[in-house]
């Protein structure tokens, strides 16, 4: 008998408009993994959201489904979630309220899916919690989500759906935005589950990493259709469809060719920055001195919390410098004041994989043309070819200039913030986990993107990751940092052969495609 | 969360905009009937004697007379354009001593908006029409308008404020600053977007508030001034003809109802500044 029995799912919005899933079918057998890989808009999430029992309203849906225990149903019917299934999402976008503590919330929802106490479904998630190799401990999950980290957020959507003994675990990208490090103890750890409960997983997933780490079966996927299907094992190595090749090709990991890094300016130049641990603050504060050239690249790794950010917030002006020196294109911005502070960071770009960073009330030109007509007071011919030509680059002409923020997709949010990057011309460019939460084709598109802004406009790089592989991808030397003080530092071609901190030589292990691939080939192009 | 539920919550929008539309409608009617007052008013205002005295609704007097025999009808539009005029100024200056204010004080540098912040709560706190009640008698009657409209400010400060400051604080302000955006640069642009997106609602929610705090001052005798009467008043002069002649309160509270009305469905019913 099956776990899940899926026959000629179709998912279109009304009945005569364009089809988000074609006739899918698939049988899942009980202890087995099937991973669906594809880019947003490929039908998986039409497939989880008919899954789920969350159908969109709008939307024709047919074919039959048949759950653990039960009989054939249509999926038009489908409308709650099944009993003996669970859901698992991921921490981002948070599926919480934010005015609620994430306990609170997984033990209600919890205890209302097994018919018991809130005491006891509290009980359940304690009991698994502990049972979770690297899980966070109970009380860590009594704070509101906003209050919390991601990966302890997902730790305890893990046990959540642990706890419901399920047959059938339904993750909609559950590791989504999420450092490699936490991903792969998440990972072992639902292996580990699957291994004693036995229960079937069908996995929605972005990257290929996590299909790697999950193995069993995978269905590739594109435009609702499948694509290619096969063992992860089999299709990781030999694939036969050009998609699948591109997903599996992965640029991330693979080092950008030497450049001639030393000859540029200096752009940013750091003396004896002091920086302290967090909460720490009867420690010794480290000292920091380094320098950035135009052209040059920096990576500055790190887990959440580790201080990355706000050494990159000091290095940019939006905080003070308590003691040291950044001199940020040849001047002190420590006696820099306020608005002067503000014209300096003119000159600064700023691409985050925080999708909320542009304002939803603006349209894709006025995002574009900001920078522009705050800066420069450019007549307005000259703004328009700046902004058309910015949005071509990175593929967005097609859309309306007035179209709203709010519409678009992450991706496109994303390629937004390059566009408003190249126009600014920078000689800074700061990159904050510039492909978190994306889908391997949307990655693959944003290197390519950033890779041509950093040929053509040449500013300095700084970036922000938890990622090793994309550090190596997009730079050249590193900080890595743990707990507010940086305990290793050198070029990121050495590091993976001689580091000798251990922090450094987890987060290598953890970043999947040097692990999987080892080191690529000198001078190796994405 | 149930299929049903996912309907609701999408559809919420879109019944929002409808509730909008129609309260729009409705003031827009109301306007066209007060600015078409002197043609549709068969007498003009406070004229006595037009018929015989307390006399129901008839196909000679569409809506009654009064006590001193005045067209119900003529008297009741000529009341309507008077509160409307008094309660559109009172609006004009709820929005900027409140709402305008309230916005530019939140991007105040060092204390001072957190001060004006604090002052706004503490006047907020008291019911908006024992302020405008005490604004009249530091003032004069003829000056209710403005007393209403203050009076109403304070609340309106506060929300501004709250907002602007959410704003200024937003992952995106913060992005934009990061790219070199100046304070006021950033300022024009969200009053530019809060101008657009929420000035109807804001308008409508305040003029629902001032009209009813300045009927409430005319009916307590601390509002309009004869021989220039609001509705607040003409229900007021109709208290002791109440039992005998339902209709000489009762149309011009009907008209004040649909007024207030219109303008809290304008404002998609949002919670708003309290009277």
């Amino acid at each position: 008998m099956s776990a899940l029995q899926i026959d000629d799912l179709r998912v279109a919005r009304g009945a005569a408009g364009r089809a988000e899933l074609e006739r899918f079918s698939l049988s899942l057998e009980p202890g087995e993994t099937v991973v669906l890989l594809g880019e947003a808009g490929s039908g998986k999430e039409a497939i989880m959201r008919v899954l789920g029992g969350l159908p969109e309203p709008g939307y024709e849906i047919s074919g039959t489904l048949k759950f653990p225990n039960g009989e054939a149903e249509r999926a038009s019917r489908h409308t709650r979630p099944h009993p003996r299934a669970a859901w698992l999402p991921g921490p981002y976008p948070s599926p919480f309220n934010p005015h609620a503590t994430v306990l609170s919330q997984l033990s209600r929802v919890l205890a209302r899916k097994l018919g018991v106490p809130l005491a006891s479904g509290e009980a359940e998630l304690n009991v698994v919690l502990r049972r979770l190799d690297g899980a966070p401990p109970l009380d860590a999950l009594d704070a509101p989500p906003g209050d919390l980290r991601g990966e302890t957020i997902a730790w305890g959507l893990f046990a959540m759906a642990f706890a419901q003994t399920p047959e059938l675990l339904l993750a909609d990208h559950p590791l989504s935005g999420l450092a490699p490090l936490h991903a792969r103890a998440l990972v072992a750890a639902l292996l580990a589950e699957q291994k004693r409960a036995g229960f079937a997983i069908l996995y929605a997933a972005a990257g290929t990493e996590t299909a790697r780490l999950l193995g069993g079966r995978l269905i590739v996927m594109r435009h609702g259709r499948v694509v290619e299907e096969g063992p992860v094992a089999r299709l990781a190595t030999s694939q036969a469809h050009a998609y699948t090749q591109m997903l599996f090709k992965g640029a991330v990991g693979v080092p950008p060719p030497p450049r001639n890094t030393g000859r540029g300016e200096p752009v940013l130049q750091v003396y004896g920055l002091e920086i302290r641990p967090r909460g720490r603050n009867d420690d010794a504060p480290d000292s920091l001195t380094f320098e950035l050239r135009r052209g040059a690249s920096l990576a500055l790794i790190g887990e959440d919390g580790s201080g990355r950010r706000d050494l990159a917030r000091t290095l940019i002006g939006l905080r003070r410098v308590a003691s040291g020196r950044v001199v940020l294109d040849a001047v002190d911005i420590g006696i820099l004041s306020e608005s002067m502070l503000a014209r300096m960071r003119r000159r600064i770009a700023l691409i985050t994989g925080d999708d909320d960073v542009l304002d939803p009330r603006m349209t894709i030109w006025d995002t574009v043309a900001e920078p522009l007509r705050a800066h420069l007071r450019l007549p307005r011919n000259i703004l328009s070819d700046y902004g058309e030509a910015a949005l071509k680059r990175v593929g967005l002409a097609s859309l309306k200039p007035n179209t709203s923020i709010a519409a678009l997709s992450a991706f496109d949010k994303r390629r937004l913030q390059v566009a408003r990057a190249i126009v600014t011309a920078p000689v800074l460019a700061v990159l904050d986990e510039p492909l978190r939460g994306l889908d391997a084709f949307a990655q693959s598109v944003m290197l390519d993107l950033l890779k041509n802004f950093r040929g053509t406009e040449g500013p300095a790089l700084l970036v922000i990751t938890a990622d090793f592989a994309v550090a190596r991808t997009l730079a050249e030397t590193a900080l890595v940092m743990k707990d507010g003080r940086v305990v290793e530092r050198g070029t990121l071609r050495d590091l993976p052969a001689n580091s000798t901190e251990p922090f450094t030589r987890s987060l290598i292990e953890a970043s999947g495609s040097l692990a999987q691939g080892g080191l690529p080939p000198e001078g190796a192009e994405g | 969360m149930s299929a049903s539920g996912v309907v609701s919550m999408r559809s919420l929008p879109r019944l929002r905009a409808a509730i909008r539309a129609f309260g729009f409608a409705g003031l827009a009617l109301i306007a066209v009937a007060v600015g078409l007052s002197d043609v549709i008013a068969r007498a003009p205002a406070d004229a006595a004697g037009m018929g015989p005295i307390l006399a129901p609704p008839s196909s000679q007097f569409l809506l009654g007379t009064d006590a001193l025999g005045r067209d119900l009808l003529s008297e009741t539009l000529h009341a309507l354009a008077i509160t409307l005029i008094h309660a559109g100024l009172a609006t004009a200056i709820t929005l900027a001593a409140g709402s305008l204010s309230g916005f530019v004080a939140a991007r105040m540098p060092w204390k001072g908006g957190v001060l004006l912040r604090w002052f706004a709560g503490i006047l907020g706190a008291v019911p908006a029409l024992l302020l405008a009640i005490l604004f009249v008698g530091i003032a004069t009657r003829d000056y209710a308008a403005i007393a209403a409209g203050l009076a109403a400010a304070p609340l309106a400060f506060s929300r501004t404020y709250d907002r602007a400051r959410a704003l200024s604080v937003s992952r995106h302000a913060e992005f934009a600053r990061a790219t070199g955006i100046q304070g006021t640069t950033l300022m024009r642009r969200d009053l530019a977007y809060e101008f657009r997106d929420t000035f109807l609602t804001i308008f409508a929610r305040a003029l629902a508030a001032v009209t009813i705090t300045l009927s409430t001052m005319s009916f307590l005798g601390f509002g309009a001034v004869p021989p220039h009467r609001d509705l607040g008043l003409m229900i007021a002069a109709a208290r002791a003809s109440y039992l005998q002649a339902w209709w000489v309160a009762g149309f011009p509270a009907l008209a004040l109802l649909l007024l207030i009305l219109f303008a809290r469905l304008a404002a998609a019913l949002d919670e708003g500044e309290r009277p």
